[in-house]
């Protein structure tokens, strides 16, 4: 069964083994002129001032996570409307099971709303 | 063409500051005196039947006659009224080049004033920021609107890329402009000297 | 440093291979394939600018000669074409993006001002960037019409093609000397002498 993979394993092999004789070759046969001003940072041609590793506001992070939270629960939903369509009895309990669920991260969003994670400025 | 109005206010209200005014292609110029300038502009920005709320621009004029004095002129407009007027000062070139700032009257005379200062060399006093703004701020042939400044300038070609490509393009930025306050460790000795000094004051 | 001639004069620089067959055949592929695909670094300052934006666009079309696409960082650049006049305040900018391109590049000097200062013969402007950088080619003009660029960016793609890999002295790097400058002063000042109707600018009222 796992001989089926085979095919794609050499792929990625010869993938990696071209790119990275590419890389070194032209490393190993090319010739390097590098000038301070070369290695400098391209800032338009103005001095370089400062880091380039800033901070970053947190707000970019809550974003990130909320959205997982709330995919999440997305992606639950979808086999449990499988499951909804196929299963003809008990379709109320099914039906205040996901309400149920969907009320824990209600309560939720309401707190992160309430709490002005939502507030982007 | 008959003079504005305002000429007659203030003739009326600042008597011999206001020293003659003429009318040209519809345009009214006033002469006043520099002692008093920046008390007249204030007024003519502040009072009801003036209104100049809006500084137009602030230039200067040098002629080639070497008898008449600079001008430094102020162009002013009011936009509810729908009025202009132009407001002169004479300096003696002989003496120093020295007038009262109206930063304080308009914001916007920020940069107009530096022109002034970059191109003609006046300084205006209570100028939060007083340095060149079109040359770079290390420029040190002269004042180049001037015309004693011959039009290729005073040093040899040579001697100006020289200067010019050591200029740091960056060293006119003071703390508020620069928005890494990180930064400051890695900028160069003078530039750090001139913000701990408060980058406030003129340039030589 | 700079155009400073290597002892002997120029072109007497030995190199450690001669010139044969193979080596040809490799330095026509390579340059075929650079003057082919050269990527412009457009350092569009005035007038010509636009005429280069106007060689760029449909009806003169410099992609189909291979400036396929403009490069705003000099890192994937190969030519930087200075289209318009060089304040001196922007003269260390373009020393500096000159510096920041990797080699193989070359310069393009588009119009008259990019060339010798143009009508600028004024305290502001550099009298032909090749007092800062080392120039291929001159387009003339003011501003050049985009078949004229075109022109000067053929004339360029000869000139690459006319190189060789055993040319030591070709991708060398000219960094500013210990002066402060890329020229020597007295070729600047040599350079930048005022001519025709500049001869009478260097009075003063």
């Amino acid at each position: 069964m796992l001989q089926a993979y085979i095919p794609v394993l050499l792929v990625v092999a010869f993938v990696a083994v071209n790119a990275m004789l590419m890389l070194g070759l032209s490393h190993v046969l090319s010739s390097y002129r590098l000038t301070p001003t070369k290695l400098a940072p391209y800032e338009s041609g103005m001095p370089v001032l400062g880091d380039a590793r800033e901070r970053f506001s947190v707000k970019f992070y809550l974003v990130a996570m909320l959205f997982i939270v709330f995919d999440i629960e997305t992606v639950f939903m979808l086999p449990w409307s499988a499951a909804f369509n196929q299963l003809t009895e008990m379709r109320g309990l099914l039906l205040i099971e996901m309400f149920v669920f969907v009320a824990i991260l209600a309560i939720g969003y309401f707190y992160i709303w309430k709490r002005g994670a939502l507030q982007w400025d | 063409m008959a003079a504005s109005p305002s000429v007659a206010a203030l003739q009326a209200r600042f008597a011999d500051a206001i020293l003659r005014h003429e009318v040209s292609c519809g345009d009214t110029i006033v002469y006043v005196t520099p002692a008093r300038v920046h008390e007249i502009l204030a007024w003519l920005r502040d009072d009801a039947g003036q209104l100049f709320d809006y500084l137009t621009d602030i230039t200067a004029v040098e002629y080639r006659d070497m008898e008449r004095p600079l001008e430094v002129v102020w162009q002013l407009r009011s936009l509810s009224r729908k009025a202009d007027l132009r407001l002169k000062v004479e300096l003696d070139t002989a003496a120093p080049l020295v007038i009262d700032s109206v930063f304080d009257l308009w914001k916007g005379a920020d940069w107009l004033e530096r022109e002034v200062f970059d191109m003609f060399g006046v300084s205006f006093t209570g100028h939060p920021d007083l340095r060149r703004i079109l040359m770079w701020e290390t420029y040190s042939e002269g004042f180049p609107l001037r015309k004693d400044f011959p039009l290729r300038g005073h040093f040899s070609r040579a001697e100006q890329t020289r200067q010019a490509l050591n200029a740091n393009p960056e060293a006119n930025y003071s703390l508020e402009e620069l928005s890494i306050a990180e930064a400051y460790s890695e900028l160069p000795a003078d530039m750090k000297e001139r913000l701990n000094q408060g980058e406030r004051g003129g340039v030589k | 440093m700079g155009l400073t001639l290597p002892e002997g004069g120029a072109g007497t620089e030995v190199s450690a291979m001669s010139p044969n067959w193979v080596t040809t055949r490799l330095d026509s592929l390579s340059n075929w394939a650079r003057s082919n695909s050269l990527w412009s670094m457009p350092f569009g300052t005035a007038c010509c600018a636009i005429e280069f934006m106007a060689s760029a666009a449909s009806r003169f079309d410099i992609a189909r000669f291979g400036m396929e696409r403009m490069s705003f960082s000099p890192r994937q650049a190969d030519v930087l074409i200075c289209a318009g006049r060089l304040p001196f305040k922007l003269a260390p900018v373009i020393r500096k993006i000159w510096d920041q391109m990797p080699q193989p590049k070359w310069s393009i000097s588009m119009g008259a001002c990019a060339s010798s200062g143009g009508i600028f013969d004024t305290y502001t402007m550099v009298q032909g960037i090749d007092t800062i950088i080392p120039v291929d080619v001159y387009v003339p003009g003011c501003p050049p019409r985009p078949e004229g660029l075109i022109y000067g960016i053929r004339l360029l793609q000869k000139k690459i093609q006319g190189e060789s890999f055993l040319d030591a002295d070709l991708r060398q790097e000219h960094l500013l000397g210990p002066d402060g400058l890329f020229l020597p002063a007295r070729k600047i000042d040599e350079v930048s002498e005022p001519f025709g109707n500049s001869v009478h600018q260097t009075r003063s009222a």
